[in-house]
């Protein structure tokens, strides 16, 4: 992928971080073009998750450069920056982490409605139509422990998409699902995806990472081993331990989606 | 006057039985006695929402993590729930409140009452069991439900106000109402400082009517329906409160 400085939206130069004395990142670089979809994907443990983190100031890293949408996340220095810049990044977690004690429709207007200032009726107006994109319209008055996974999940997506964000983050969103709801999931990432929205994805679905991105990202032990297309990593890739990685997952994809992955 | 054969009915009723109400046929101790109901009630009905108040500030900042908020309100908590609240009350009475009184040039210019000090100990005093239970129940708010919210753009009040404390306040509900009802017994303590709810008035009216029994049977039903009223109310409060599919 050729990247300059005009058209990315998500920059990382030699970042570096490391929890104690665990070296998690050590020295990403990578670059991403607004309405580009970027998957992540490596061996547990190897800091794909970290690496998301740092990328909406949820974790700030010891050494390198972060630029999201012209902000300098690593220069941030208070915690009123950061707020500032994570209203602008999605997030979407592998354990939904909906507010349990709120409705479906108030899951999704919470944080515009107290946080952004967005007035109720506009609100909720938005929150509807996100329901319907991701087709849980009859599901708004639910709570989320009436849901299936697979639902919370997507009305994880449509919490994210109601701050309007510039770009989203999926976090294994589709790890702790039953099989039969991975799909359902998947298929509003995919919708999402073609409508424009720059996403990054770290995944264990291969087809799914190759599909529909246009960046592979590989990472292990805390580097990015290989990047490029879905073609150039799943298929023309003559690098071993990728192969082996690619191959181990697409034959037991049924327990990768229950757990941790490989 | 209706009222007054009313009254009467019953003091020659219960007069049958042994028992001896004529006090209420009085004017002057029967006022004292009626007095004495309201004040408790009154005193019940500011406690709970001051002891709720302060108990969600304490918990707030027993849970912030900051030093400078954290070390003072852990010292508070510790010192009040592990002292009698009855010396709390005396000492806060008798050498606080002496101490507002010199400050201000004589007891004359201080404005501060016995029934602001009952307010002012067993509110604080409560509020400190209640930070206990909700710094537990904000305890249990999960770790990966915390980072969502951070995830989302909510500040650190901001997840406070609207994920842990509505999350806190159901887990640690049930403990909040047993915190409650011992605050309606605690009201009692009022009485060594001249503060005249049931139990001061009952006891003026007894040490002139040697009615101890009497007096005695209606402070019990009377405190037995008022908890039983706080209890009835805490159930409600706590189905209305049940979250579906959470574990609570």
């Amino acid at each position: 992928m050729t990247t300059n400085a005009d058209t990315a939206i998500v920059r990382l130069e030699d970042v570096r971080l490391a929890f104690g004395q665990t070296e998690v990142l050590k020295g990403i670089d990578l670059a991403i073009n607004k309405g580009d979809a970027v998957s992540i994907i490596g061996p547990s443990g190897s800091g794909k998750s970290t690496l998301l983190r740092c990328i909406n100031a949820l974790v700030t890293p010891q050494s390198g450069r972060i630029t999201v949408a012209g902000t300098r996340v690593d220069q941030l220095t208070r915690e009123s920056e950061r707020i500032a810049l994570r209203k602008r990044v999605g997030i979407v977690f592998q354990q939904y982490n909906l507010f349990p004690h709120l409705t479906v429709l108030e899951n999704i207007v919470l944080a515009p409605t107290r946080i952004l200032g967005v007035a109720r009726q506009e609100a909720e107006k938005l929150a509807r139509e996100l329901l319907e994109k991701v087709r849980l319209s009859d599901k708004a008055n639910a709570f989320p422990g009436q849901l299936s996974g697979g639902q919370q999940q997507r009305v994880a997506i449509a919490r994210a998409l109601a701050m309007k964000p510039e770009l989203v983050l999926f976090d294994e969103v589709t790890s702790a699902l039953d099989p039969e709801t991975v799909g359902e999931v998947l298929w509003v990432i995919r919708d999402l995806i073609r409508d424009g929205m720059t996403s990054i994805l770290v995944t264990h679905e291969m087809r799914f990472a190759e599909e529909i991105s246009d960046t592979v990202v590989f990472t292990e032990n805390g580097r990015i081993v290989a990047q490029g297309s879905p073609r150039e990593i799943f298929h023309g890739n003559d690098n071993a331990r990728i192969r082996q990685f690619v191959g181990g997952l697409s034959g037991a994809r049924g327990s990768v989606r229950d757990g941790e992955g490989i | 006057m209706q009222n007054g054969t009313l009254t009467e009915l019953f003091v020659r009723w219960t007069g049958k039985l042994g028992l001896n109400y004529e006090f209420l046929a009085t004017g002057y101790e029967a006022q004292i006695w009626r007095d004495g109901f309201v004040t408790t009630i009154y005193l019940v009905l500011l406690l709970i929402p001051v002891s709720l108040l302060f108990g969600v500030l304490f918990a707030a900042c027993l849970t912030s993590g900051k030093p400078w908020l954290l070390a003072p309100v852990r010292a508070f908590v510790e010192i009040t729930r592990n002292t009698p609240t009855l010396v709390q009350l005396m000492f806060s009475f008798l050498a606080l409140n002496t101490f507002v009184s010199n400050l201000l040039g004589g007891a004359q210019h201080n404005p501060l009452t016995p029934f602001f000090w009952v307010v002012a100990v067993v509110g604080l005093h409560v509020a400190a069991l209640h930070a206990e239970a909700l710094r537990a129940g904000i305890e249990a708010v999960p770790a990966s439900l915390v980072e969502a919210a951070r995830g989302i753009g909510f500040s650190r009040l901001e997840i406070l106000r609207y994920v842990e404390v509505p999350l806190a306040f159901r887990t640690s509900l049930p403990a909040i109402v047993n915190n409650l009802i011992n605050l309606v017994k605690l009201t009692t303590v009022g009485n060594a400082i001249a503060v005249s709810e049931i139990t001061y008035a009952s006891i003026m009216v007894w040490t002139q009517r040697d009615n101890v029994v009497e007096l005695m049977l209606v402070i019990l039903a009377f405190f037995s329906l008022l908890n039983f009223i706080v209890a009835r109310i805490g159930k409600w409060v706590e189905r209305r409160l049940a979250v579906p599919g959470y574990g609570i």
